[in-house]
């Protein structure tokens, strides 16, 4: 990183608990709109449950239409706290710091997002508890073999962990807004900072459970993807998902989608908190050039994925790939999320103004969002549309208006929590900021100042 | 501002008594240029080796080359090289591009593992005449439509890129060490052989800014394309040379895994090395922090070993099609069951249970005998994969099965000496190198003298890493 903030520690209480203890001018707008559009989606939920799944565009055969592209889309989103937080405060890199927490935030209410898609999707979610064992006497039982059953378990692990990861490291900045609050706020503040005071003991304490956390919450994160997409590799039925690259592909594809989601959430974060005195083109930078690699990375198992469809020379499966590339209206959705996905963002990154500029980064990342829930509808929609032998009825898919409306409340709800999330609680974290500030040195090498950094 | 002239305990490379340039000039050129008594018993020991393989090779061509049964062994002792030697440079490739400065007494061990390629090369010419062309109506990569496409596609390509690898490998090491062949230069006596020999090898460097930022831009693009090339073989080799000769084997991942399987082999190959030259050729620099630093990502290799393997092995497990179910009896429950046993053993729960442990990851024994174990685990791999694949009798791709499981393929002589030959004539390459190009990288070295320092930070002595653009 070659700017610097050297902010007192004075200067980073006040600018980054600022909007948590008083209140932006533009938050009410904002918060008020995307909760419109919230109870909109869940207006048209309540319509849902009354109607019945009738009301959605789903039918025989494809049964899974909108919600669950959303839900996958969601779920690869939730990727970007743990590879931005967790591996690179494993990596020690210098410039995670102000971007980390709110990573996680966008995590936890991905993941949440990505629930009420399950939700949604089932008809009948009054009875989801039929995922657990739950009626002894009938003797019925979830299949325990099923990805379907791992589903919950991995998402609800991963939803517990991610939540801690957020919290431990959310304790110091508690402990500062309790002594910088007054009234029914302060002793919220109080109770939740467990009585942090800052000694040497507890700081060790912090820093050792972020560290186990961060590596314990890796193989989760890891396996909520993978299951999730076993959900459709096991699956010897459908055209196009019984492919054992399923798993790393639809992980390398999370975290392209989560990371640029981060980078376009840093983007929001300089304009709207107009933090850009912690969130500099460094940041930028180097998120770009991480996203450079993620998304080469990706380009790879997306080009391995289609080699070996065609290298099964099974008539069906090409069948399938001629359908996505040449079809109505699957060609042109191809051509958009392979040109967002990769062959627009990528060259773009790889020069150095787009790279440092929030408004490339933004537009970019947009692209690389809307290219991979494509991507995501790509690979559901057109293997169940097909017609597959001995099948008795098939037929097309348009998603109604509400499942439009449910899927847009999706997004509505995670800018939601995280606009109530930085209303309450520091969404730069800190103490991280002025440990970064602490560890900073340079270092004079011949004319030149390079940066430098302190390690033990 | 932390300033070199005002440090209150000095500051020092790697070695705390290297704290001028001229020192690290003196000590490492010093040992450039020693011989150990060892060194011909061991070269004259290696050069046996290499014989023997020779002669393998020999009695193995006279059996021909169109029973590919025959050539299992040898099959998996090639990739077993593009596994280890051919990924070993990454070592020094990953942490450079990420410029991490711990690498830096380790970069050149690894990059001399890229001349072992020249071995690659000169196993897999046979390898061309034992794959037969596409006309015999097996799987491809290439779509083979007679008239249309060469058959021999899958030979051309592999080839090249091949050869690209063994290029790439020779430029990055060159590039690598040109500062301290010029160092070499100027240090040897004029008119000798090494003044001739360090002369041409530096071409015209003299250490001006120019030729400085022309080194470390094609260090940056030569390692990249290193790194592309070597997925490009493993692509090419396990898909062409391995996949297609079974026709009922349709893995998607498969290429990314044996590229994965790659980059722990070169891991340890270079854990293993770094453990040598420690404790037997005097390289104490080679510290905690490099075994550290390998293996936290020998323990997240071995991790990804695991999820790469049960990715395929779940999908193939639920599919239970009848071609998965041949793949598995093939690979794994079949004739081969007692390497893969080994294999899952020796490269995943060994490294995971120990290299877990920070001590066992800070200590020098540690990672290296894990190194071991993950070297001979993959090399069960390569046997169990590659001998398995080549003695399937019936390559058609009209038919999408194994028509029978073939039974175990054993080693006979030939094979042993081929194993012997492949493994001792890398090893014996890169102890060739090591007389031309210092083990240690010298001008990293002092390097290093500019970015690191130590100094007082309230009670503790703290170490400050600068990290250039």
């Amino acid at each position: 990183m070659q700017e610097y903030s050297y902010a007192s520690d004075k200067e980073i209480n006040k600018s980054l608990l600022k909007d948590v203890l008083g209140m932006p001018k533009w938050w009410l707008a904002a918060f008020g709109s995307l909760l419109l559009v919230w109870l909109t989606g869940m207006g048209a939920y309540g319509w849902e449950l009354n109607q019945g799944m009738g009301v959605t565009g789903v039918n025989r055969p494809v049964y899974w239409g909108f919600y669950i592209t959303n839900f996958v889309f969601w779920i690869g989103i939730s990727h970007a706290g743990i590879m931005v937080s967790a591996i690179l405060r494993l990596t020690q890199a210098e410039w995670r710091r102000p971007v980390t927490r709110a990573a996680e935030v966008l995590t936890l209410f991905s993941l949440i997002a990505a629930l009420t898609n399950i939700a949604f999707h089932v008809g009948r979610p009054w009875r989801l508890y039929w995922i657990g064992p739950y009626d002894f006497s009938r003797g019925l039982w979830p299949n325990i073999r099923s990805p379907f059953v791992w589903d919950p378990s991995a998402v609800g692990t991963y939803l517990i962990g991610s939540t801690l990861f957020v919290f431990i490291a959310l304790i110091p900045d508690l402990a500062a807004a309790r002594d910088r609050s007054t009234g029914l706020p302060r002793k919220i503040y109080a109770m939740l900072s467990l009585g942090f005071r800052g000694t040497p003991r507890q700081w060790k304490l912090q820093a050792v459970a972020g560290i186990l956390l961060s590596a314990l919450v890796l193989p989760v994160f890891v396996s909520v993807h993978s299951i999730v997409s076993w959900d459709f590799a096991v699956s010897i039925g459908v055209e196009g998902w019984h492919s054992t690259i399923f798993a790393p592909y639809f992980i390398i594809g999370a975290i392209h989608s989560g990371v640029s989601a981060v980078a376009m959430l840093m983007a929001i974060m300089v304009w709207l908190w107009k933090w850009d005195k912690y969130i500099t083109p460094d940041h930028f930078d180097a998120i770009g050039r991480l996203l450079i690699i993620v998304a080469t990375t990706w380009f790879f198992f997306f080009a391995l994925e289609w080699i070996f469809a065609l290298y099964t020379l099974e008539s069906a499966e090409i069948a399938l790939r001629e359908w996505q590339i040449f079809r109505n209206p699957m060609g042109p959705m191809f051509l958009v999320f392979m040109l967002t996905s990769y062959f627009i963002p990528v060259p773009a990154w790889l020069f150095k103004k787009v790279r440092r500029s929030p408004m490339g980064m933004f537009i970019t990342t947009i692209l690389v969002n809307i290219g991979m829930w494509l991507e995501r509808f790509l690979i559901i929609v057109p293997g169940l549309q097909r017609r597959s032998p001995l099948e008795f009825d098939w037929g097309s898919y348009a998603p109604s208006i509400v499942e439009i409306l449910l899927v847009t409340s999706t997004f509505a709800f995670v800018g939601m929590g995280i606009l109530l999330f930085a209303k309450v609680f520091p969404l730069v974290p800190i103490f991280d900021m002025k440990e970064g500030v602490r560890l900073r040195d340079e270092i004079q090498v011949g004319r030149k100042t390079v940066p430098a950094t302190i390690r033990e | 501002m932390s300033d070199h002239n005002n440090q209150p305990l000095g500051f020092y490379a790697d070695n705390p008594e290297w704290t001028t340039p001229e020192s690290i000039n003196e000590e490492l050129v010093a040992r450039h240029e020693a011989k150990s008594k060892y060194f011909k018993p061991i070269l004259l020991a290696l050069g046996v080796g290499v014989i023997l393989g020779v002669i393998g090779l020999i009695l193995r061509l006279v059996d021909g080359v169109s029973d590919t049964s025959k050539w299992g062994y040898t099959a998996a002792v090639l990739a077993f090289l593009l596994t280890t030697a051919s990924a070993a440079p990454m070592v020094a490739i990953a942490p450079r591009i990420a410029k991490g400065h711990w690498r830096r007494i380790i970069s050149r061990p690894a990059e001399m593992w890229s001349a072992a390629g020249l071995i690659s090369l000169l196993l897999f010419i046979p390898m061309l005449w034992v794959l037969p062309s596409l006309e015999d109506g097996r799987r491809s990569l290439w779509f083979y439509h007679p008239g249309e496409v060469f058959a021999y596609s899958p030979h051309l390509w592999m080839t090249l890129s091949l050869l690209g690898l063994v290029i790439l490998g020779f430029a990055l090491l060159w590039i690598s060490a040109l500062p301290d062949f010029a160092l070499l230069r100027d240090r040897s006596e004029a008119g000798s052989k090494e003044k001739k020999r360090y002369t041409w090898l530096a071409r015209n460097w003299t250490g001006a800014t120019g030729d400085w930022i022309w080194q470390k831009h094609r260090l940056g693009i030569v390692g990249a394309l290193y790194f592309l090339m070597l997925i490009t073989v493993h692509f090419l080799f396990s898909v062409d040379f391995l996949m297609t000769l079974v026709p009922a084997w349709i893995d998607a991942l498969y290429p990314a895994t044996h590229a994965v399987h790659a980059l722990q082999a070169g891991t340890a190959t270079m854990l293993l090395t770094m453990f040598i030259l420690r404790k037997f050729c005097g390289y104490k620099e080679i510290g905690h922090d490099q075994f550290w630093g390998l293996g936290k990502l020998m323990f997240a290799l071995s991790l990804m070993w695991f999820w790469f393997w049960i990715s395929s092995f779940m999908v193939y497990w639920y599919g239970k099609r009848p071609n998965e179910i041949q793949v598995l009896e093939l690979f794994v429950k079949g004739p081969y069951l007692p390497l893969f046993y080994a294999n899952f053993i020796l490269v995943f729960v060994v490294p995971l249970f120990t290299m877990i442990w920070n001590f066992l990851r800070r200590s020098v024994w540690g990672p290296a005998l894990i190194s071991v174990s993950v070297l001979i685990g993959i090399f069960f791999d390569r046997i169990r994969v590659y001998v398995a694949a080549y003695s399937v009798s019936d390559q058609s791709a009209e038919f999408h099965g194994i028509k029978t499981i073939p039974p175990t393929v054993y080693p006979d002589v030939a094979d042993v000496f081929i194993v012997i030959g492949a493994i001792t004539a890398p090893i014996l390459v890169y102890m060739l190198i090591s007389r031309v190009v210092p083990i240690i990288n010298i001008w990293e070295q002092k390097e290093l003298l500019l970015y690191k320092l130590h100094k007082k930070y309230h009670r503790a002595t703290v170490m400050v890493l600068g990290k250039p653009e």
